[in-house]
């Protein structure tokens, strides 16, 4: 580490400041949005203090929301950065056509959301869905099963849809990770751990360890402030059982044109993942964060 | 690393990874083959009445296919939006390459700050930088519409490129410190006994080494811009500067549509991506593989 005396603006600004003015401005003017009653339908923009927030915090869904997001989050952020460096330990294996698997996991990272949604609602729609006529097909099943129609596995289909579009990312980039190990800490630990297992724990883990904090933290974000996906797979629905609190933000804003209300969901999900950040961080210190 | 495990396991494995991240693609392709009326009949095999190109005829020639001029069909099966398909991929193209060299020439010198040098004020900056992203892309969207609309920025590419530019700079600023902080300290001691400026020591020996990690990283920024939907979609306006996420969410949320037309559509998105990105990610891979990082 070298100190620099003044603040390097030349090379700090031209990536700070798109930034600022992209969130800077929006936030305040969500900000004060959210401490007025800012309705379409009703002229005028009253202060109304804290009334939004109440009013959002006391409503029926708003827990329903929360918690369904928080296991969202729970269950989608780990399955992604376990999977995705399992994926990715197992790439860099020399195999016949392996060159071919590490192009086709990428495929779920080309496709946009609402694409997604349309194939995975093909997997598991109940009547003519893959999955249902594959276990036909097995005799596994007599009738369909309703992947998408049953709370509890409408819950676990998003997730799975979810996983399957955030795997690529976390791939590349624990690959890129592994990469720039020194090849000289892997060839001494070949010959010191036999189990891979160790290898992996004491040697590479530790190495990787950064960007595995780094990818927890983006893909808690990620799920956390998903809604596209699986909105377009099952509408929040069925009843409330996959209704996210970032698709409630939209709900409010767009399709009852209470911007006010939308604000006010937006600062409390802004805290959480905070909150969430900061948990994560502490719970696995790297030196990513610290002040070093 | 190992590479003599069992042939059977590693089979294994290769085959649910290709069935778990390709499966729901092919079924895509497939779809895209065979009419609507054999996908929704349960009984029918799949194969039942062969494949046909109807649907890719259309979106390139404008050709009804001919399953639906002769059931007189519901005409809303067959949406205009599944004609912009080839249009919007040349938007979605020139706004996503935009954003990621944008994303490399501005966040690169600035995860280097990051990554080596203590300087005042950085506590504070790259709080800053990570913090930005918490805020969630719909609460943004009304005042940045706004913002642009007084730039007279609105259904413009420009517009669309400086808010992706802008989203997915902080992750590339902490992707790529994270790779700076990893090289060996020495060889940026050694450039600093020669003398070399700080722009030097960047340009010569930071940027050629992560050369393979900065294409990891522009994938990233690629990606988040070509997916993108929520600025896309309030920002593009009408029909001219629509990437392609939402033209195909117009397609997927209208849901009279043919589903084999969907599918064609959804495959015609897929391959000029796919493409490009296999073509950018063997660079990275050959690059990490090859040691071009050496530790």
């Amino acid at each position: 580490m070298w100190e620099i005396r003044r603040y390097p603006a030349l090379w700090l600004l031209p990536a700070l400041l798109p930034v600022a003015l992209m969130t800077l401005y929006p936030v305040a003017y969500a900000l004060w949005t959210s401490l007025h009653s800012v309705m379409l339908l009703f002229p005028g923009e009253p202060f109304v203090g804290l009334d939004n927030y109440l009013r959002v915090i006391q409503s029926n869904y708003f827990q329903d929301a929360l918690t369904n997001s928080l296991v969202f989050t729970a269950a989608a952020a780990p399955l992604v950065v376990v999977l995705g460096t399992l994926i990715a330990l197992f790439l860099r294996r020399r195999f016949f056509g392996v060159q071919v698997v590490r192009s086709i996991v990428l495929l779920p990272w080309v496709l946009p959301g609402a694409i997604s949604a349309v194939l995975w609602i093909w997997v598991f729609h109940p009547s003519f869905g893959v999955l249902n006529g594959l276990l036909r097909d097995l005799h596994l099943i007599e009738g369909s099963i309703g992947w998408l129609t049953s709370p509890r596995l409408a819950f676990v289909s998003v997730v799975v849809a979810h996983v399957w579009t955030q795997i690529p990312f976390t791939v590349v980039l624990v690959m890129a990770a592994l990469a720039a190990i020194n090849p000289e800490t892997l060839e001494a630990a070949a010959i010191d751990c036999k189990s891979s297992w160790r290898r992996f724990w004491y040697v590479i883990f530790p190495e990787i360890k950064a960007m595995i904090v780094v990818l927890i933290v983006y893909n808690a974000l990620t799920a956390f402030t998903s809604y596209d996906l699986v909105y377009a797979m099952t509408g929040g629905g069925p009843g409330t059982a996959t209704t996210l609190l970032s698709f409630q933000i939209w709900r409010e804003s767009f399709s009852m044109y209470d911007f006010g209300a939308g604000s006010a969901v937006a600062f409390i999900v802004v805290l959480i993942s905070a909150v969430l950040i900061l948990a994560i961080t502490r719970a696995l210190p790297s030196d990513l964060f610290g002040s070093e | 690393m190992a590479g003599r495990a069992n042939p059977w396991t590693t089979g294994l494995f290769a085959a649910l990874i290709l069935l778990f991240t390709g499966g729901p693609v092919l079924l895509s392709l497939l779809g895209s083959l065979i009419p609507d009326r054999v996908l929704l009949d349960q009984g029918k095999s799949l194969f039942a009445e062969g494949l046909n190109f109807d649907g890719y005829r259309y979106v390139f020639t404008g050709e009804l296919p001919q399953a639906y001029q002769a059931e007189n069909a519901n005409r809303a099966m067959i949406s205009d939006a599944a004609r912009q398909v080839p249009a919007s991929l040349v938007n979605s193209g020139i706004i996503a390459l935009s954003a990621m060299v944008l994303n490399i020439l501005l966040g690169a010198p600035a995860a280097f700050l990051f990554a080596r040098y203590l300087f005042p004020g950085k506590k504070l900056s790259f709080l800053f930088l990570i913090l930005s992203p918490l805020v969630p892309a719909v609460a943004l969207v009304t005042p940045i519409y706004i913002m642009l609309q007084s730039m007279g920025l609105l259904g413009t590419r420009t517009g669309i490129i400086l808010v992706h530019t802008a989203r997915a700079l902080p992750f590339t600023v902490l992707i790529l410190s994270v790779f700076f902080r990893k090289m060996p300290a020495e060889l940026f001691e050694a450039a600093t006994l020669d003398h070399c400026s700080r722009f030097q020591a960047f340009w010569r020996i930071a940027l050629p080494l992560a050369l393979p990690s900065i294409g990891a990283t522009g994938l990233f920024a690629f990606m988040l811009s070509y997916s993108e939907y929520m600025f896309a979609m309030v920002l593009s306006g009408d029909a001219g500067a629509r990437p392609v996420s939402v033209v195909m969410a117009a397609l997927a949320r209208n849901t009279d549509v043919s589903w084999s037309l969907l599918n064609t559509a959804i495959f015609i998105a897929i391959v000029p991506t796919l493409v490009l990105v296999v073509l950018v990610w063997r660079f990275v891979v050959e690059g990490l593989l090859s040691g071009s990082v050496k530790g």
